[in-house]
């Protein structure tokens, strides 16, 4: 079972630890895992590419069985092992619709975060303008204004009354956002949501290594 | 059933049509559903914003429930209804793991040819650079080269193997836009080939674009690639 599972990843990327975290929550403990360095390139090493051709991480292989989206190793990993470890994906119509909502959101959470944090390395120096990124900066505030108000008494979960995939999906990200300077007493509810749940064994177990090196970077402050 | 549905909508939109290829397959014919229009920026019209602050097409409800998001239609419908109409989560391990995959590779290639073909829509008129629309352009390249080989090496003629699934639900909308757009004939034959296997299934038939069988023609942006 996990034995036959491996893992690709890089510490302080959410992709990554999405999957770690639902791992846990599967009680799949003991799967085979390798960090890799993106700093190094090794994203791109063969050995990545051998699973993944984009060269990105996670990348994931259980068997013969290879997944390398995030989301979609999750979604896997809960349909297979349905039965064991926490039930990730209730019965009940009304949050089922909620939590993949949830999900396919995270997706754009994820992306806005991004077009702020990585502009530099994303948009070559003669294409950046100072009008893009403070639209982007505008577009990640407009975002987490959004969240903001989903987990307004939410009763500490994303989606329903237990914890579920769209909350394995959303922490990693709201973590980043924190991580990278993002402000707790901007954004209370999701401050408070994302203490609630850092303590999580699946979550705690599972938290970045390279994270408690020292502090993280400030680019979000001012979101 | 249906009847307890309603979808908002606009015409030229790969997400609405994912949701509307999803509900016909679940035989939810006869759900409510009310074209909007996007150039008129009905998207961010009070009727919108009270089911989807995101003001977003599509936008979805079920009951009380509400689901945006087309990807979370599509999952909403198929586990909701499991039992009626095509099954669109195949069961063997491989083939859903497969399907998972390609859904979710399914949002890049979304967004790498919107990066072309909506890059004026996107970008403002002072922050464009013919360089990153060629950028854009070599991005979608690569992306068509993935999709290709994905379709060569295949198990089946399906995307996640022998059987129609989510991942066609939600990909082929993307593969059709490439073509109304311009790409070349013959320069891609696996998706040509995709593209022919399945333009004419009822469920796709029924919701194409309402604005494609009246023409103008699209701006061939995509001929060149």
């Amino acid at each position: 079972m996990a034995k036959d599972m491996t893992l690709l990843w890089g510490s302080g990327s959410p992709p990554c630890w999405r999957v770690q975290i639902a791992l846990e929550e599967k009680n799949l403990q003991g799967y085979n895992q390798k960090l890799l360095s993106f700093e190094k390139g090794e994203h791109k090493s063969k050995q990545v590419l051998e699973i993944n051709p984009r060269g990105q991480l996670p990348a994931f292989k259980h068997g013969n069985i290879i997944l390398n989206e995030s989301c979609a190793a999750c979604l896997y990993l809960e349909h297979q092992f349905k039965s064991q470890g926490s039930q990730l994906i209730p019965e009940g119509a009304a949050e089922v619709g909620l939590i993949y909502q949830r999900i396919f959101e995270a997706q754009t959470l994820a992306q806005k975060i991004g077009e702020v944090l990585y502009y530099n390395w994303k948009v070559p120096e003669g294409e950046r303008h100072d009008s893009a990124v403070q639209r982007n900066k505008e577009a990640l505030t407009a975002e987490m204004k959004m969240w903001e108000g989903y987990l307004q008494g939410c009763g500490g979960f994303l989606a329903g009354k237990s914890f579920s995939l769209a909350d394995v999906i959303i922490f990693p990200g709201f973590a980043y956002f924190f991580r990278n300077g993002g402000s707790e007493e901007r954004y209370p509810n999701v401050a408070a949501y994302y203490k609630r749940l850092k303590d999580r064994p699946s979550i705690k177990k599972t938290w970045p290594p390279t994270w408690n090196d020292g502090p993280g970077q400030e680019v979000l402050k001012d979101i | 059933m249906a009847k307890n549905m309603t979808l908002l909508w606009c015409t030229g939109s790969c997400p609405c049509w994912r949701a509307m290829i999803a509900l016909e397959e679940k035989n939810l014919q006869g759900y409510n559903h009310q074209l909007l229009s996007f150039d008129k920026m009905e998207h961010k019209s009070q009727q919108v914003l009270d089911i989807n602050p995101r003001g977003q097409f599509p936008t979805f409800k079920h009951g009380d429930n509400v689901v945006n998001e087309s990807y979370a239609i599509c999952f909403y419908l198929e586990s909701q209804f499991k039992s009626q109409g095509n099954k669109l989560i195949p069961d063997g391990p491989e083939e859903q793991a497969l399907m998972y995959q390609r859904m979710f590779e399914g949002l890049t290639f979304y967004d790498k040819l919107g990066n072309v073909i909506y890059y004026d829509w996107y970008v403002p008129e002072g922050e464009r650079h013919d360089s990153a629309l060629k950028r854009n352009k070599d991005a979608l390249v690569a992306e068509l080269g993935l999709w290709e080989g994905y379709l060569s090496k295949g198990s089946g003629s399906f995307l996640a193997g022998k059987t129609f699934s989510l991942a066609d639900v939600v990909v082929f909308p993307t593969v059709a836009f490439l073509f109304r757009f311009g790409l070349s004939a013959g320069r891609y034959p696996k998706l040509e080939e995709y593209y022919a296997l399945l333009k004419d299934r009822p469920s796709i038939k029924a919701s194409r674009p309402p604005h494609w069988l009246e023409g103008p023609e699209e701006e061939l942006l995509l001929k060149e690639i």
